[in-house]
């Protein structure tokens, strides 16, 4: 048979196969031949986009620059409840501080590690620098452009002979009149080369040729303002956009902005109205629990939750923020049910075999703990996960009285991670009732230096300090503890009692 | 009667009646084929176009139009059809995979689909019925209407998963053993709804869906008999062994003689008869640099890193190498110090690290030390008779004379060097050194302080070493005092002038920084709005402050480098300082070593822990322990935090005070010190502390607990 394949369906069928590669190749052989073959050139783009493309929504990167200069904020300090710069503030309906650890911002531990986890928001610039660098610290980072001008110079490596297009030498207004090369043209400039200018210069132009009646173009202007840093303009662009057409897309776009704004009370009425649109639509529940969790609205993310499970059972990140909060809500056996149904699932990897492991002797099943913990640590990838697991071995040693490995275990999690502050605050209880008071106040106090966030450090050292009769630096380190975590009652019983003392000398 | 339409990659669509050809058609706006489908209800061709619209043509229209035919003669195959009207159009702004037709019954039909993120399901008349968002890239579907009242549409993707939706629900997950690229209903023999999916090879697979769940099989970590009693005995062993380990309190493993790995230094008697000097700052004609020969001997074959070290200002013209060693051959490196900075270094000596790993992989180094010859930073000169610095060595035997201390700087004819002798340092004032032909003494003059250092440490090792080699043992230098403290004060208080400009710059720049700020972001809401106000200025403002920002910065610099020469200087002082001391007081070795750490702590000389408060801690707590004149001078308070101190006086007044003490027979020791020290521990540790007063930190849950999987993927992509 001398039929072949025509070429172009050929590569065309490559890219639907999501062989990107060999689909680029396949085009820049037909370019070759015929330099000015549109379709060719308009699928090479298309490949190349989906190579390095990652969907615009769970892209969230906040610099210092745009957290310090932001001058979108209303008011300096928010009211309770309505900003996610104050965390704190909530309707405090989750577990206390002493039972759900927070992250370095002030957040609870979540179940589910996303891109904005980890954000930040420090009150001050100095702040903000000083926040110590370690492997897990929220410090922010310096700039969120010039990481996307890391993205634009990475994606060189899907290309090696140079850029395929050179974006500079286009006439963007030429091909923003060619409404079915221009869509393509702008996601690669914006995907692949991380050039928001030239992207926006275009949408700008293809937004203006369409006579504004296009909502596509709409969302890529907003797009476009957002990663500036323009973030009412962008929300004025997604608005309009849509007015002309409900899209999902949009709606979690126009979320993001008010987040980002500081407005989460807004962005979760955008969700609801979007959930009247789309009722039961998975990734809008996901986007108001994550909101709710991050103003520590714990139960009415838990709810969130459950509504996504009941549209899509298969959920991980429900699956697993339900769990977590089960578990850190005392319900240890439940929350081994869920992460079951993770492993059922065919998650296998070290964070699920170490919670299993800890549910498992919360909930007194101590039989497969040390197998769970034995399958964590083989699986664990890299030194921080494997300390995780060895602190938490530490943790099932304490509960079970051998102090002896409980010690190794945390010396253990050091030699993983040096920087991991819990094992020095367990360390230091640990020398405490061996009688070493030196060492535990080392201890104690490389644990507060680095993490300045969590409380115990500073009131351990509070009452190691009264106990020696240093009471000036007992109060001190009382204050921080309070500063931390106001309502711990030892705390506030502790600086009574030194209060007490000063007033009686 | 069958109708057929093809559709070709160029965009015609071709209809055929039974066998025969009746007509082709361009679509307008025509790049890449998408999906296409036909609706019989409305009697029309349902496609996605390049321009991320669901288009509706109907036959209608199509039966109309052009021909093909002739409009290619025409036009050129693009643009054609312009009469070619499209019923309706629904944008929904991403390319499609598919497109599929279901209808209920004659009434309803929804257009479903398939774009590369989101499942559309659309009425035919365009309108948007609903939208899913897909979390993976999608592969194939298949939506079909059960029972005629609901509409459940498989989805395979691209991580091999086949889901079930009804509308946006999902009823059902199941793992496929391949990506699928087709998917269909089938019914084979009796069998009904059995899925049939197509691989990307070829394979077709016929499944259903099981009630029975894949129970994920974690793979077995490896099963072995537990044998206790090895278990017990190797645990026990361990168990020994850390304890043992936590017993030495030293943390440094006791230094073995390595006999694998050998380190020697050379440092050739002879400068360079031309220069090797490079980027000097100093002003002189010629720069004398002194060649190093750097001989490294081992018995193992690996890869050396040596590091060569000399304080500054002095430089080398290449400080590290890498080393591919082989075993038993040794290898030489030569290399060339020279003095840059246009000041006195503190010290002449030098080091040479090595740094390997034994065959086994651990880490190791061996260290050389070095003495540079004096040459390097000075040259012989007319003595000077007038010097404001006067520093008299006694000694117990008759004076040398200078000519064979010093051979390197005399000149033989000239018969007055027996006496005087003269040294003009590179980067300082003019050094004279006397030797008494009376009395058995030497005298250094100069007009710094901080110049004799070098020449009275000079003279010092050269007097041991001469009368070392004529075997006289019971050689000593003695310094009747007094020792020049007002000088060395001046020193320090110049130091920590500086040390005050560089605070003050530090507040300044932070000050002139926040204003700038404070203008930026004023600037950023005036550009920002739509519309513009004057800007008042402002520009200019940010212009001066940013001036002014990096005025400060230089000054701070400058301050900085000025502060680093008079810390070299201080060092210098100190040690100089030192010496005296010690020859006054006839302190032994150990005695030196202790003043020594208390002057020169190593730590650098920062902003935050500088020179002055280090001394004065360090100072204090000898004083308050082993040189203590009573008892209540014991009790130990605890030192605040260090932090610069306002003035020096409290300094110069704790170091008058142990200087004092020391003339007063008063001697330095550790262990006494170090056994109180424990004492007070001890006392303070007697009270026992309730353990319910200490928290367990709850445990953590991991934080980085699961990644979505879909999510991964993407990040991967991130570079």
């Amino acid at each position: 048979m001398g039929l072949e394949m025509d070429p172009l369906l050929h590569a065309l069928s490559y890219f639907r196969r999501r062989k990107f590669q060999l689909c680029s190749d396949l085009c820049s052989q037909l370019l070759e031949k015929e330099p000015g073959d549109q379709a060719a050139w308009c699928l090479k783009m298309r490949a190349l986009t989906e190579m390095v493309y990652v969907d615009e929504i769970d892209v969230d990167q906040e610099g210092i620059a745009e957290m310090m200069l932001d001058e979108n904020a209303i008011a300096q300090v928010a009211r309770p409840g309505t900003s996610l710069k104050a965390p704190g503030t909530g309707q405090g309906a989750g577990p206390s501080q002493a039972i759900r650890p927070l992250t370095q911002t002030g957040r609870p531990l979540t179940g589910f590690v996303r891109p904005s986890t980890q954000a930040g928001r420090p009150g001050s610039i100095e702040q903000a620098i000083k926040t110590p660098r370690t492997a897990h610290t929220a410090r922010p980072m310096t700039s969120a452009s010039g990481r996307y001008v890391r993205l634009g110079t990475a994606s060189m490596l899907t290309n090696p002979d140079g850029p395929f297009i050179n974006v500079s030498k286009l006439n963007l207004n030429n091909y923003a009149q060619k409404p079915k090369l221009a869509k393509t043209l702008f996601e690669y400039i914006f995907h692949h080369e991380s050039d928001v200018k030239n992207a926006l210069d275009l949408a700008a132009y293809a937004t203006q040729h369409a006579q504004f009646k296009d909502w596509w173009w709409k969302v890529q202007i907003g797009k476009c303002y957002y990663r500036l840093g323009l973030y009412r303009e962008a929300e004025t662009q997604f608005k309009s956009a849509l007015r002309q057409q409900d899209m999902v897309d949009t709606i979690l776009y126009l979320a993001k902005v008010y987040s980002r704004l500081d407005q989460p009370l807004t962005a979760l009425n955008v969700f609801k109205q979007g959930l009247e649109q789309f009722p039961g639509e998975v990734s809008l529940l996901c986007g108001m629990a994550r909101i709710h969790e991050e103003m520590n609205n714990i139960s009415a993310a838990a709810e969130c939750y459950k509504d996504v499970l009941k549209q899509d059972n298969t959920h991980v990140e429900a699956i697993a923020c339900i769990a977590s909060n089960h578990f850190y809500s005392d319900q240890p056996e439940i929350a081994l049910r869920f992460y079951r149904r993770l492993l059922q699932m065919g998650i296998y990897n070290s964070q699920l075999f170490n919670n299993l492991g800890l549910c498992c002797f919360y909930a007194q099943q101590y039989d497969m703990i040390l197998s769970s913990f034995e399958r964590a640590l083989s699986l664990a990838e890299s030194e921080e996960e494997a300390a995780d697991v060895w602190y938490n071995l530490g943790h099932v040693a304490v509960g079970i009285g051998d102090t002896n490995l409980a010690y190794q275990c945390f010396k253990l999690t050091l030699a993983n991670n040096n920087d991991h502050a819990e094992s020095y605050n367990n360390l230091a209880v640990l020398e405490m009732q061996k009688g070493h008071i030196e060492q535990a106040r080392v201890f104690l106090q490389t644990a507060s230096s680095i993490a300045p966030h969590m409380y115990e450090p500073h009131f351990n050292f509070a009452v190691l300090s009264e106990k020696v009769g240093d009471l000036q630096r007992s109060y001190i380190a009382a204050q921080k503890s309070k500063e931390t975590f106001p309502e711990h009652v030892d705390t506030q019983q502790l600086i009574k009692q030194l209060k007490q003392h000063f007033a009686r000398v | 009667q069958d109708l057929i339409c093809i559709q070709s990659v160029d965009g015609m669509l071709m209809l055929f009646e039974q066998e025969s050809y009746s007509f082709g058609r361009f679509l307008p706006g025509f790049l890449l084929p998408g999906p296409l489908t036909y609706s019989s209800r409305t009697d029309s061709f349902i496609t996605v176009s390049s321009c991320r619209q669901v288009e509706s043509y109907r036959y209608q229209v199509l039966a109309l139009a052009k021909d093909a035919e002739t409009q290619e003669t025409e036009q050129q195959k693009i643009g054609s059809g312009k009469k070619l009207v499209v019923d309706w159009i629904s944008n929904i702004g991403e390319q499609a995979l598919d497109i599929c037709v279901v209808s209920f019954n004659q009434l309803v039909s929804s257009v479903f689909v398939l774009g590369e993120r989101n499942f559309f399901c659309l009425k035919d008349n365009g309108q948007i019925r609903f939208i899913k968002k897909l979390d993976h890239s999608p592969s194939c579907f298949l939506p079909y209407s059960v029972s005629g009242t609901v509409i459940n549409t498989l989805i395979g993707n691209h991580n091999s998963i086949l889901h079930i939706y009804q509308d946006v629900t999902l009823k059902w997950a199941t793992q496929l053993p391949h990506i699928p690229v087709a998917v269909r209903l089938g019914k084979l023999l009796n069998l009904k709804g059995v899925i049939v999916t197509l691989s990307d090879s070829g394979h077709l697979q016929c499944s259903y869906l099981g009630t029975d769940p894949s129970l994920f099989q974690a793979p077995k970590v490896e099963a072995r008999n537990i044998n206790y009693e090895e278990y017990d005995a190797e645990m026990n062993k361990l168990q020994k062994i850390i304890k043992e380990a936590r017993k030495i309190k030293d943390i440094l493993p006791k230094s073995e003689n390595n006999e694998d790995f050998a380190l020697a230094v050379t440092v050739l008697p002879d400068l360079d008869s031309v220069s090797q000097a490079v980027d000097s700052e100093i002003k002189a004609e010629v720069i004398p640099s002194v060649m190093i020969k750097i001989k490294v001997d081992s018995t193992l074959a690996t890869r050396t890193k040596l590091t060569v070290g000399v304080p500054s200002p002095l430089a080398l013209t290449q400080n590290s190498f890498i080393l591919e060693l082989e075993s038993s051959v040794s290898k030489t490196v030569v290399l060339s110090a020279f003095l840059k900075g246009n000041y006195l270094p503190a010290d002449l000596k030098g080091s040479v690290l090595a740094s390997y790993n034994t065959p086994t992989g651990a880490p190791r180094v061996a260290q050389c030390k070095f003495r540079l010859p004096l040459r390097l930073v000075c040259s012989p000169a007319q003595p000077s008779k007038t010097a404001s610095q006067k520093l008299t060595i006694d000694t117990n035997k008759p004076t040398v004379s200078l000519i064979t201390l010093f051979p390197d700087f005399a000149d033989q004819s000239d018969e007055d060097q027996i006496n005087v002798l003269g040294f003009q340092l590179l980067a300082g004032s003019r050094v004279t050194l006397l030797a008494s032909k009376t009395s058995q003494r030497y005298r250094i003059q100069s007009e710094q302080l901080e110049d004799i250092w070098l020449i009275t440490k000079e003279l010092t090792l050269r007097l041991e070493q001469h009368f070392g080699r004529q075997n006289c043992k019971d050689f000593v230098c003695t310094f009747s005092g007094p020792i020049p403290l007002q000088d060395y004060f001046d020193i320090i208080d110049h130091h920590f002038e500086l040390r005050l400009n560089a605070a003050k710059y530090e507040q300044l720049l932070a000050e002139r920084a926040i204003q700038f700020r404070a203008i930026e972001r004023r600037l950023l809401a005036r550009f920002k709005d739509k519309t513009p106000a004057p800007l008042q200025h402002l520009d200019t403002l940010l212009e001066g402050t940013y001036r002014q920002v990096i005025a400060l910065a230089d000054a701070a610099e400058e301050n900085q480098a000025i502060m680093f020469q008079a810390f070299t200087k201080l060092k210098s002082a100190t040690q100089l300082v030192i010496l005296l001391i010690s020859l006054w007081q006839k302190l032994s070795a150990d005695q030196v070593a202790i003043l020594e750490a208390t002057f020169l702590p190593l730590t650098q000389n920062t902003q935050e822990l500088g020179w002055e408060e280090c001394v004065d801690a360090s100072i204090s707590h000898l004083l308050k322990t082993c040189l203590s004149k009573s008892s209540k001078d014991h009790a130990l308070t605890l030192f605040n935090q260090l932090c610069i101190p306002k003035d020096t006086s409290r300094l110069k007044k704790h170091i008058t005070l142990l200087f004092d003490r020391l003339a007063k027979g008063g001697r330095m020791s550790l262990n006494p010190d170090l056994d109180c020290h424990q004492a007070m521990l001890l006392s303070g540790g007697c009270d026992t502390i309730p353990e319910s007063d200490f928290e367990e930190r709850p445990p953590s849950q991991n934080s980085t607990m699961f990644t979505n999987q879909g999510h991964l993927d993407k990040q991967d992509i991130k570079p």
